[in-house]
Protein backbone atom coordinates (compact mmCIF):
# COMPACT_ATOMS: atom_id res chain seq x y z
CA UNK A 1 0.00 0.00 0.00
CA UNK A 2 2.89 2.48 1.31
CA UNK A 3 4.76 1.98 -2.26
CA UNK A 4 1.94 2.26 -4.19
CA UNK A 5 0.67 5.35 -2.58
CA UNK A 6 4.29 6.76 -2.55
CA UNK A 7 4.20 6.22 -6.60
CA UNK A 8 1.23 7.88 -6.95
CA UNK A 9 2.08 10.28 -4.65
CA UNK A 10 5.64 11.20 -6.27
CA UNK A 11 4.09 11.27 -9.60
CA UNK A 12 1.70 13.97 -8.69
CA UNK A 13 5.06 16.34 -7.19
CA UNK A 14 6.93 14.94 -10.23
CA UNK A 15 5.12 16.53 -12.58
CA UNK A 16 6.76 19.85 -13.68
CA UNK A 17 5.32 22.98 -13.30
CA UNK A 18 4.84 23.75 -17.37
CA UNK A 19 2.31 20.67 -17.41
CA UNK A 20 0.32 22.71 -15.13
CA UNK A 21 -3.35 22.41 -16.01
CA UNK A 22 -3.68 24.22 -19.71
CA UNK A 23 -5.07 27.42 -19.80
CA UNK A 24 -6.66 29.93 -22.78
CA UNK A 25 -4.29 32.98 -22.12
CA UNK A 26 -2.32 34.38 -18.81
CA UNK A 27 -3.16 37.98 -17.04
CA UNK A 28 -0.36 40.13 -15.54
CA UNK A 29 -0.40 39.90 -11.96
CA UNK A 30 -2.47 42.96 -10.73
CA UNK A 31 -0.01 45.87 -9.47
CA UNK A 32 -1.23 46.04 -5.63
CA UNK A 33 -3.44 43.74 -3.21
CA UNK A 34 -6.70 45.29 -2.24
CA UNK A 35 -5.72 44.25 1.65
CA UNK A 36 -8.38 41.87 3.66
CA UNK A 37 -8.82 39.89 0.00
CA UNK A 38 -7.10 36.86 -1.45
CA UNK A 39 -4.92 37.51 -3.80
CA UNK A 40 -6.86 37.29 -7.46
CA UNK A 41 -3.45 34.87 -8.60
CA UNK A 42 -3.75 31.53 -9.77
CA UNK A 43 -5.80 29.35 -12.52
CA UNK A 44 -9.45 30.49 -12.78
CA UNK A 45 -12.12 29.13 -14.80
CA UNK A 46 -14.71 30.74 -16.79
CA UNK A 47 -17.66 29.12 -18.15
CA UNK A 48 -19.95 30.79 -20.87
CA UNK A 49 -22.89 29.93 -22.68
CA UNK A 50 -26.54 30.58 -23.93
CA UNK A 51 -29.78 29.15 -22.67
CA UNK A 52 -33.36 29.16 -23.31
CA UNK A 53 -36.52 29.11 -20.77
CA UNK A 54 -39.87 28.48 -21.64
CA UNK A 55 -42.17 30.08 -19.02
CA UNK A 56 -45.45 31.55 -18.22
CA UNK A 57 -45.87 34.87 -19.46
CA UNK A 58 -46.92 36.20 -15.75
CA UNK A 59 -47.34 33.99 -12.57
CA UNK A 60 -50.61 32.53 -13.35
CA UNK A 61 -50.99 32.77 -16.54
CA UNK A 62 -52.07 29.80 -19.22
CA UNK A 63 -50.06 31.13 -21.90
CA UNK A 64 -46.27 30.85 -22.20
CA UNK A 65 -43.07 32.40 -23.81
CA UNK A 66 -39.87 31.86 -24.31
CA UNK A 67 -36.79 33.55 -23.08
CA UNK A 68 -33.14 33.43 -23.52
CA UNK A 69 -30.91 33.16 -20.25
CA UNK A 70 -26.74 34.14 -20.70
CA UNK A 71 -25.35 31.93 -18.86
CA UNK A 72 -21.51 33.35 -16.86
CA UNK A 73 -19.70 31.79 -13.83
CA UNK A 74 -16.11 32.56 -12.56
CA UNK A 75 -14.47 30.48 -10.10
CA UNK A 76 -11.31 29.08 -9.14
CA UNK A 77 -9.47 26.74 -11.42
CA UNK A 78 -10.85 23.00 -10.19
CA UNK A 79 -13.33 23.92 -7.44
CA UNK A 80 -16.50 22.00 -8.37
CA UNK A 81 -19.25 23.72 -9.64
CA UNK A 82 -21.62 23.15 -6.79
CA UNK A 83 -25.19 22.15 -7.81
CA UNK A 84 -27.83 24.34 -8.61
CA UNK A 85 -31.19 24.28 -8.73
CA UNK A 86 -33.13 26.09 -11.60
CA UNK A 87 -35.27 28.10 -9.20
CA UNK A 88 -32.21 29.10 -6.88
CA UNK A 89 -32.10 32.27 -6.48
CA UNK A 90 -28.56 33.82 -6.75
CA UNK A 91 -26.72 33.31 -3.36
CA UNK A 92 -23.40 33.56 -1.69
CA UNK A 93 -22.05 30.53 0.73
CA UNK A 94 -20.38 32.88 3.27
CA UNK A 95 -20.56 30.02 5.76
CA UNK A 96 -19.43 26.40 4.27
CA UNK A 97 -18.50 23.38 6.25
CA UNK A 98 -19.17 21.10 3.08
CA UNK A 99 -22.58 19.12 3.78
CA UNK A 100 -23.87 22.80 5.74
CA UNK A 101 -23.59 26.39 3.69
CA UNK A 102 -25.59 29.71 4.23
CA UNK A 103 -25.41 33.02 3.18
CA UNK A 104 -27.38 35.67 1.85
CA UNK A 105 -29.75 35.34 -1.43
CA UNK A 106 -31.28 37.49 -3.89
CA UNK A 107 -33.88 37.46 -6.12
CA UNK A 108 -35.02 39.42 -8.97
CA UNK A 109 -38.81 39.81 -10.44
CA UNK A 110 -39.37 41.21 -13.14
CA UNK A 111 -41.88 44.27 -13.38
CA UNK A 112 -45.67 43.19 -14.69
CA UNK A 113 -47.15 45.24 -17.21
CA UNK A 114 -50.66 45.17 -17.79
CA UNK A 115 -50.78 46.64 -21.38
CA UNK A 116 -48.75 43.62 -22.18
CA UNK A 117 -50.81 40.51 -22.33
CA UNK A 118 -54.60 40.63 -22.95
CA UNK A 119 -55.08 39.37 -19.37
CA UNK A 120 -53.76 41.75 -17.53
CA UNK A 121 -56.00 44.49 -18.85
CA UNK A 122 -57.08 47.05 -16.08
CA UNK A 123 -55.26 45.56 -13.35
CA UNK A 124 -52.49 48.18 -13.47
CA UNK A 125 -49.04 47.68 -13.45
CA UNK A 126 -46.82 45.59 -10.68
CA UNK A 127 -42.88 47.39 -10.90
CA UNK A 128 -39.92 45.07 -10.88
CA UNK A 129 -39.27 43.45 -7.03
CA UNK A 130 -35.77 42.90 -5.47
CA UNK A 131 -36.23 40.44 -3.01
CA UNK A 132 -32.95 39.99 -0.46
CA UNK A 133 -32.65 37.77 2.39
CA UNK A 134 -31.06 34.43 3.49
CA UNK A 135 -29.92 30.86 2.51
CA UNK A 136 -29.59 27.60 3.99
CA UNK A 137 -28.53 24.43 2.58
CA UNK A 138 -28.08 20.76 3.90
CA UNK A 139 -26.24 17.59 2.43
CA UNK A 140 -27.07 15.02 4.51
CA UNK A 141 -25.31 12.62 1.79
CA UNK A 142 -23.72 13.68 -1.25
CA UNK A 143 -26.93 13.05 -3.37
CA UNK A 144 -29.11 14.78 -1.18
CA UNK A 145 -29.81 18.28 -0.98
CA UNK A 146 -32.31 20.34 1.30
CA UNK A 147 -32.34 23.64 0.71
CA UNK A 148 -34.41 26.89 2.12
CA UNK A 149 -34.80 30.50 1.29
CA UNK A 150 -36.76 33.31 3.13
CA UNK A 151 -36.45 36.76 1.82
CA UNK A 152 -38.31 40.22 2.01
CA UNK A 153 -39.04 42.08 -0.98
CA UNK A 154 -38.47 45.85 -1.56
CA UNK A 155 -40.22 47.64 -4.99
CA UNK A 156 -43.27 45.37 -6.90
CA UNK A 157 -43.92 43.69 -3.29
CA UNK A 158 -42.82 44.45 0.09
CA UNK A 159 -43.96 41.11 1.67
CA UNK A 160 -41.95 38.08 2.55
CA UNK A 161 -41.64 34.92 0.83
CA UNK A 162 -40.16 31.27 2.09
CA UNK A 163 -39.09 28.34 -0.54
CA UNK A 164 -38.34 24.94 0.47
CA UNK A 165 -37.31 22.56 -2.02
CA UNK A 166 -35.79 19.24 -1.60
CA UNK A 167 -33.49 17.66 -4.63
CA UNK A 168 -32.05 14.10 -4.80
CA UNK A 169 -28.88 14.08 -7.23
CA UNK A 170 -27.84 10.89 -9.02
CA UNK A 171 -24.82 10.57 -11.06
CA UNK A 172 -25.05 8.00 -13.48
CA UNK A 173 -21.98 8.20 -14.32
CA UNK A 174 -19.06 10.73 -13.84
CA UNK A 175 -20.45 12.99 -16.55
CA UNK A 176 -24.26 12.54 -16.61
CA UNK A 177 -26.31 13.61 -13.66
CA UNK A 178 -30.18 13.69 -12.77
CA UNK A 179 -31.47 15.60 -10.12
CA UNK A 180 -35.18 15.61 -8.98
CA UNK A 181 -37.28 16.90 -5.97
CA UNK A 182 -40.68 18.25 -4.57
CA UNK A 183 -40.49 22.24 -3.90
CA UNK A 184 -42.71 24.61 -1.63
CA UNK A 185 -43.27 28.12 -1.52
CA UNK A 186 -45.04 30.25 1.18
CA UNK A 187 -45.76 34.03 0.71
CA UNK A 188 -46.87 36.77 3.14
CA UNK A 189 -50.17 39.05 2.08
CA UNK A 190 -47.56 41.63 0.89
CA UNK A 191 -45.97 39.36 -1.39
CA UNK A 192 -49.49 38.05 -2.84
CA UNK A 193 -51.78 40.97 -2.86
CA UNK A 194 -50.31 42.71 -5.59
CA UNK A 195 -50.03 40.09 -7.93
CA UNK A 196 -53.74 38.17 -7.54
CA UNK A 197 -55.87 40.74 -5.63
CA UNK A 198 -58.23 43.06 -7.82
CA UNK A 199 -59.63 45.99 -6.18
CA UNK A 200 -62.74 47.91 -6.85
CA UNK A 201 -61.04 50.26 -9.77
CA UNK A 202 -59.23 47.58 -11.21
CA UNK A 203 -62.94 45.36 -11.27
CA UNK A 204 -64.14 47.67 -13.09
CA UNK A 205 -61.52 48.32 -15.52
CA UNK A 206 -60.77 44.42 -15.95
CA UNK A 207 -64.51 42.94 -15.53
CA UNK A 208 -63.16 40.55 -13.22
CA UNK A 209 -64.90 40.32 -9.25
CA UNK A 210 -63.19 42.07 -6.74
CA UNK A 211 -60.82 39.94 -4.61
CA UNK A 212 -58.87 40.26 -1.45
CA UNK A 213 -55.82 37.92 -2.09
CA UNK A 214 -54.06 36.63 1.72
CA UNK A 215 -50.88 35.18 2.28
CA UNK A 216 -50.19 31.51 3.21
CA UNK A 217 -49.07 28.42 0.95
CA UNK A 218 -48.30 29.53 -2.20
CA UNK A 219 -47.52 26.65 -4.72
CA UNK A 220 -46.08 22.98 -4.31
CA UNK A 221 -44.65 21.52 -7.23
CA UNK A 222 -41.86 19.52 -8.31
CA UNK A 223 -38.98 20.17 -10.74
CA UNK A 224 -35.96 17.44 -12.31
CA UNK A 225 -33.16 18.17 -14.39
CA UNK A 226 -30.24 16.71 -16.34
CA UNK A 227 -26.89 17.88 -16.85
CA UNK A 228 -24.31 15.60 -19.32
CA UNK A 229 -20.60 17.03 -19.25
CA UNK A 230 -19.78 15.97 -22.64
CA UNK A 231 -15.81 16.79 -22.25
CA UNK A 232 -13.98 19.20 -19.79
CA UNK A 233 -15.31 22.19 -21.77
CA UNK A 234 -18.93 21.43 -23.14
CA UNK A 235 -22.32 21.07 -20.83
CA UNK A 236 -25.36 20.69 -21.97
CA UNK A 237 -28.05 20.64 -19.11
CA UNK A 238 -32.38 20.71 -19.78
CA UNK A 239 -34.78 21.23 -16.88
CA UNK A 240 -39.13 21.07 -16.07
CA UNK A 241 -40.46 23.12 -12.81
CA UNK A 242 -43.82 22.39 -12.49
CA UNK A 243 -45.77 24.55 -9.88
CA UNK A 244 -49.34 24.41 -8.67
CA UNK A 245 -50.64 27.33 -7.54
CA UNK A 246 -52.47 26.86 -3.69
CA UNK A 247 -54.44 28.88 -1.45
CA UNK A 248 -55.11 32.48 -2.62
CA UNK A 249 -53.10 32.65 -5.02
CA UNK A 250 -55.10 29.76 -7.09
CA UNK A 251 -58.53 31.27 -6.05
CA UNK A 252 -57.67 34.54 -7.78
CA UNK A 253 -60.02 35.48 -10.52
CA UNK A 254 -56.76 36.27 -12.67
CA UNK A 255 -55.79 32.77 -12.49
CA UNK A 256 -59.54 30.96 -12.28
CA UNK A 257 -61.08 32.97 -15.26
CA UNK A 258 -58.20 33.74 -17.75
CA UNK A 259 -55.16 31.57 -16.29
CA UNK A 260 -54.43 28.39 -15.02
CA UNK A 261 -52.86 27.44 -11.71
CA UNK A 262 -50.62 25.01 -13.23
CA UNK A 263 -47.59 26.85 -14.63
CA UNK A 264 -44.27 24.95 -16.04
CA UNK A 265 -41.02 25.82 -16.99
CA UNK A 266 -39.05 24.12 -19.41
CA UNK A 267 -35.36 25.36 -20.48
CA UNK A 268 -31.77 23.84 -21.78
CA UNK A 269 -29.11 25.65 -22.21
CA UNK A 270 -24.94 24.53 -23.27
CA UNK A 271 -21.87 25.99 -21.90
CA UNK A 272 -18.51 26.38 -22.51
CA UNK A 273 -15.61 26.26 -20.07
CA UNK A 274 -12.09 27.58 -20.18
CA UNK A 275 -9.19 28.26 -17.62
CA UNK A 276 -7.23 31.34 -17.48
CA UNK A 277 -4.26 32.41 -15.42
CA UNK A 278 -3.73 35.98 -13.63
CA UNK A 279 0.28 35.42 -12.76
CA UNK B 1 -16.90 74.52 -6.72
CA UNK B 2 -17.23 72.23 -9.51
CA UNK B 3 -12.92 72.63 -10.11
CA UNK B 4 -12.34 71.86 -6.43
CA UNK B 5 -14.26 68.79 -6.16
CA UNK B 6 -12.51 67.66 -9.94
CA UNK B 7 -9.15 68.57 -7.82
CA UNK B 8 -9.98 66.41 -4.70
CA UNK B 9 -11.10 63.63 -7.38
CA UNK B 10 -7.72 63.41 -8.83
CA UNK B 11 -5.84 63.93 -5.79
CA UNK B 12 -7.78 60.46 -4.74
CA UNK B 13 -6.52 58.94 -7.72
CA UNK B 14 -3.29 59.91 -7.31
CA UNK B 15 -3.05 58.84 -3.66
CA UNK B 16 -4.72 55.44 -4.56
CA UNK B 17 -2.09 54.94 -7.90
CA UNK B 18 0.68 55.79 -5.37
CA UNK B 19 -0.02 53.63 -2.70
CA UNK B 20 -0.27 50.75 -5.11
CA UNK B 21 2.30 51.51 -6.47
CA UNK B 22 4.30 51.15 -3.07
CA UNK B 23 2.43 47.96 -1.81
CA UNK B 24 3.90 46.45 -5.29
CA UNK B 25 7.32 47.82 -4.84
CA UNK B 26 7.08 46.59 -1.36
CA UNK B 27 5.95 42.88 -2.21
CA UNK B 28 8.46 42.49 -5.31
CA UNK B 29 11.50 44.14 -3.26
CA UNK B 30 10.76 42.16 -0.18
CA UNK B 31 10.95 38.71 -2.11
CA UNK B 32 14.52 39.87 -4.27
CA UNK B 33 15.79 40.25 -0.64
CA UNK B 34 15.32 37.34 0.36
CA UNK B 35 18.58 34.92 0.79
CA UNK B 36 18.09 32.34 4.04
CA UNK B 37 15.26 30.57 4.13
CA UNK B 38 14.18 27.62 6.31
CA UNK B 39 11.53 25.92 4.95
CA UNK B 40 8.39 23.49 6.93
CA UNK B 41 6.21 21.06 5.85
CA UNK B 42 3.01 20.11 7.80
CA UNK B 43 1.02 18.10 5.34
CA UNK B 44 2.22 14.45 5.68
CA UNK B 45 0.95 13.58 8.98
CA UNK B 46 -2.40 11.73 7.78
CA UNK B 47 -4.14 10.52 4.75
CA UNK B 48 -8.01 11.35 4.20
CA UNK B 49 -9.88 8.05 2.53
CA UNK B 50 -12.92 10.22 1.48
CA UNK B 51 -16.03 8.52 -0.65
CA UNK B 52 -18.45 11.06 -2.24
CA UNK B 53 -21.30 10.96 -4.81
CA UNK B 54 -23.27 8.00 -4.21
CA UNK B 55 -22.87 6.87 -0.59
CA UNK B 56 -24.79 5.53 2.37
CA UNK B 57 -25.80 7.92 4.71
CA UNK B 58 -23.30 8.49 7.91
CA UNK B 59 -20.29 7.90 5.71
CA UNK B 60 -18.64 10.55 6.86
CA UNK B 61 -15.09 9.70 5.66
CA UNK B 62 -11.84 8.73 7.54
CA UNK B 63 -8.56 9.61 7.52
CA UNK B 64 -5.16 7.61 9.17
CA UNK B 65 -1.98 8.71 10.76
CA UNK B 66 0.94 8.24 8.03
CA UNK B 67 3.75 10.49 9.84
CA UNK B 68 5.84 7.31 9.64
CA UNK B 69 5.86 7.44 6.06
CA UNK B 70 7.85 10.66 6.27
CA UNK B 71 6.67 12.44 3.64
CA UNK B 72 7.21 15.85 4.98
CA UNK B 73 11.06 14.77 5.63
CA UNK B 74 10.76 14.01 1.41
CA UNK B 75 8.88 17.79 0.89
CA UNK B 76 11.53 19.47 2.60
CA UNK B 77 14.01 17.43 0.93
CA UNK B 78 13.08 18.39 -2.74
CA UNK B 79 12.34 21.94 -1.56
CA UNK B 80 15.55 22.02 -0.39
CA UNK B 81 17.34 21.04 -3.58
CA UNK B 82 14.88 22.77 -5.98
CA UNK B 83 15.49 26.19 -3.78
CA UNK B 84 19.35 25.18 -3.00
CA UNK B 85 20.44 27.27 -6.32
CA UNK B 86 18.67 30.42 -5.72
CA UNK B 87 19.09 30.72 -1.83
CA UNK B 88 20.66 29.39 1.30
CA UNK B 89 18.01 26.94 2.97
CA UNK B 90 18.75 26.18 6.19
CA UNK B 91 17.08 23.65 8.40
CA UNK B 92 14.51 24.56 10.80
CA UNK B 93 12.66 22.83 13.81
CA UNK B 94 8.70 22.80 14.57
CA UNK B 95 5.94 21.26 16.17
CA UNK B 96 4.76 20.00 12.99
CA UNK B 97 1.49 18.95 14.57
CA UNK B 98 0.94 22.62 15.70
CA UNK B 99 1.05 23.37 12.00
CA UNK B 100 -1.14 20.58 10.68
CA UNK B 101 -3.72 21.36 13.43
CA UNK B 102 -4.72 24.53 11.64
CA UNK B 103 -7.63 25.21 9.76
CA UNK B 104 -9.27 27.66 7.82
CA UNK B 105 -12.90 28.74 9.57
CA UNK B 106 -16.12 27.92 8.10
CA UNK B 107 -16.99 31.31 8.08
CA UNK B 108 -15.54 32.84 4.92
CA UNK B 109 -15.15 36.62 6.19
CA UNK B 110 -13.52 35.18 9.20
CA UNK B 111 -10.61 34.71 7.29
CA UNK B 112 -10.46 37.76 5.40
CA UNK B 113 -10.75 39.40 8.82
CA UNK B 114 -8.04 37.71 11.37
CA UNK B 115 -4.61 37.69 11.00
CA UNK B 116 -3.10 34.19 9.29
CA UNK B 117 -2.58 31.72 12.09
CA UNK B 118 0.70 30.28 10.63
CA UNK B 119 2.65 33.75 10.77
CA UNK B 120 2.44 33.55 14.87
CA UNK B 121 3.33 29.82 14.90
CA UNK B 122 6.44 30.69 12.70
CA UNK B 123 7.49 32.97 15.12
CA UNK B 124 6.49 31.56 18.26
CA UNK B 125 7.58 28.07 16.86
CA UNK B 126 10.22 27.69 14.50
CA UNK B 127 13.84 28.18 15.76
CA UNK B 128 16.30 29.06 14.87
CA UNK B 129 14.44 32.67 13.98
CA UNK B 130 15.99 35.55 12.35
CA UNK B 131 16.21 33.54 8.60
CA UNK B 132 14.72 36.33 5.80
CA UNK B 133 11.92 34.00 4.98
CA UNK B 134 10.10 31.00 6.52
CA UNK B 135 8.55 28.61 3.47
CA UNK B 136 5.57 27.18 5.24
CA UNK B 137 4.21 24.64 3.27
CA UNK B 138 0.53 22.89 4.29
CA UNK B 139 -2.70 21.21 3.73
CA UNK B 140 -5.25 23.03 1.42
CA UNK B 141 -8.70 22.01 0.47
CA UNK B 142 -11.38 21.20 -2.19
CA UNK B 143 -14.69 20.60 -2.17
CA UNK B 144 -15.65 17.06 -3.73
CA UNK B 145 -18.96 16.57 -4.86
CA UNK B 146 -21.74 18.60 -3.09
CA UNK B 147 -21.19 17.78 0.40
CA UNK B 148 -17.74 16.81 1.34
CA UNK B 149 -14.48 18.53 1.57
CA UNK B 150 -11.20 16.58 1.58
CA UNK B 151 -7.63 18.31 2.35
CA UNK B 152 -4.24 17.40 1.94
CA UNK B 153 -3.16 13.90 1.22
CA UNK B 154 -5.19 11.10 0.29
CA UNK B 155 -7.23 8.71 -1.91
CA UNK B 156 -11.06 9.86 -2.48
CA UNK B 157 -13.85 7.90 -4.22
CA UNK B 158 -16.82 8.86 -6.18
CA UNK B 159 -19.19 6.68 -6.77
CA UNK B 160 -22.28 6.97 -9.49
CA UNK B 161 -24.87 4.68 -10.15
CA UNK B 162 -22.67 2.50 -12.94
CA UNK B 163 -19.15 3.03 -11.79
CA UNK B 164 -16.66 4.11 -9.56
CA UNK B 165 -13.77 6.47 -9.92
CA UNK B 166 -10.58 6.63 -8.09
CA UNK B 167 -8.71 9.83 -7.37
CA UNK B 168 -5.21 10.55 -5.50
CA UNK B 169 -4.66 14.18 -4.07
CA UNK B 170 -2.08 16.11 -2.59
CA UNK B 171 -3.92 19.57 -1.90
CA UNK B 172 -1.51 21.80 -0.37
CA UNK B 173 -0.47 25.37 -0.14
CA UNK B 174 2.58 27.31 0.07
CA UNK B 175 3.26 30.92 2.17
CA UNK B 176 6.34 32.92 2.68
CA UNK B 177 6.35 34.83 6.05
CA UNK B 178 9.08 37.32 6.10
CA UNK B 179 11.29 36.65 8.65
CA UNK B 180 11.68 39.59 10.53
CA UNK B 181 7.97 40.90 10.62
CA UNK B 182 6.67 38.12 9.94
CA UNK B 183 4.20 39.14 7.43
CA UNK B 184 2.98 36.85 4.63
CA UNK B 185 4.69 37.87 1.97
CA UNK B 186 3.35 35.72 -0.83
CA UNK B 187 0.51 32.65 -0.31
CA UNK B 188 -0.16 30.43 -3.22
CA UNK B 189 -2.41 27.25 -3.42
CA UNK B 190 -1.03 24.53 -5.85
CA UNK B 191 -2.94 24.25 -8.73
CA UNK B 192 -4.23 21.86 -10.42
CA UNK B 193 -1.87 19.14 -13.22
CA UNK B 194 -4.45 19.43 -16.14
CA UNK B 195 -7.95 20.29 -16.73
CA UNK B 196 -8.61 17.00 -18.58
CA UNK B 197 -10.27 15.31 -15.94
CA UNK B 198 -14.06 15.88 -15.21
CA UNK B 199 -13.97 14.81 -11.80
CA UNK B 200 -11.81 18.01 -10.58
CA UNK B 201 -9.92 19.21 -7.08
CA UNK B 202 -8.95 22.70 -7.06
CA UNK B 203 -5.16 21.02 -6.16
CA UNK B 204 -3.00 18.73 -7.62
CA UNK B 205 -4.60 14.88 -8.25
CA UNK B 206 -4.89 12.06 -10.53
CA UNK B 207 -6.56 8.91 -11.23
CA UNK B 208 -6.15 5.60 -9.46
CA UNK B 209 -7.69 2.75 -9.78
CA UNK B 210 -8.01 1.47 -6.52
CA UNK B 211 -11.30 1.68 -4.37
CA UNK B 212 -11.60 2.11 -0.82
CA UNK B 213 -13.19 -0.24 0.78
CA UNK B 214 -13.32 -1.58 4.33
CA UNK B 215 -11.66 -0.27 7.16
CA UNK B 216 -9.06 2.03 7.27
CA UNK B 217 -6.25 0.24 9.11
CA UNK B 218 -6.24 -2.45 5.93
Amino acid sequence: MLRTFLAAFGAILAIPHSASAQTAFTLPAPPFDVPMLPSPSGNWTVMVGIGGEYTPDFVGSKNGKFLPIPIFTIRRAGSVDQFRGPRDSASIALFDVGYFRAGPAFKYVASRKSDKYSELTGLGDVKAAYELGGFVEYFPVDWLRLRSELRQGMGGHTGTVADVSADVIVPLIQRLTISAGPRFTWKSTKATAPYFSVDAAQSLASGLPMYDAKGGAHSVGFGSQISYRINPQWEVHAYVEYEKLLGNAADSPLVKLRGSSNQTTVGLGASYSFDFRIR
Amino acid sequence: MRRRVILCVVCAIACVVLGAAAAFETRTTRLQAIKTVGIVSAIGEEMSLTQAGLVVLGNAGQSVSISAWGLDELIVQQATKLLGGRFRVQAVSYRRAAFAAIRDSAVAPVNLLRSDPFKELVRSDVTPQGLDAYIVITRARSKLGNGRIVEGVGLAQYRTLLADYGLIHALYEIRVIEGKSFDVIEKRAAAPLDNTGTMRLAGPSGPVDATIDGPASS
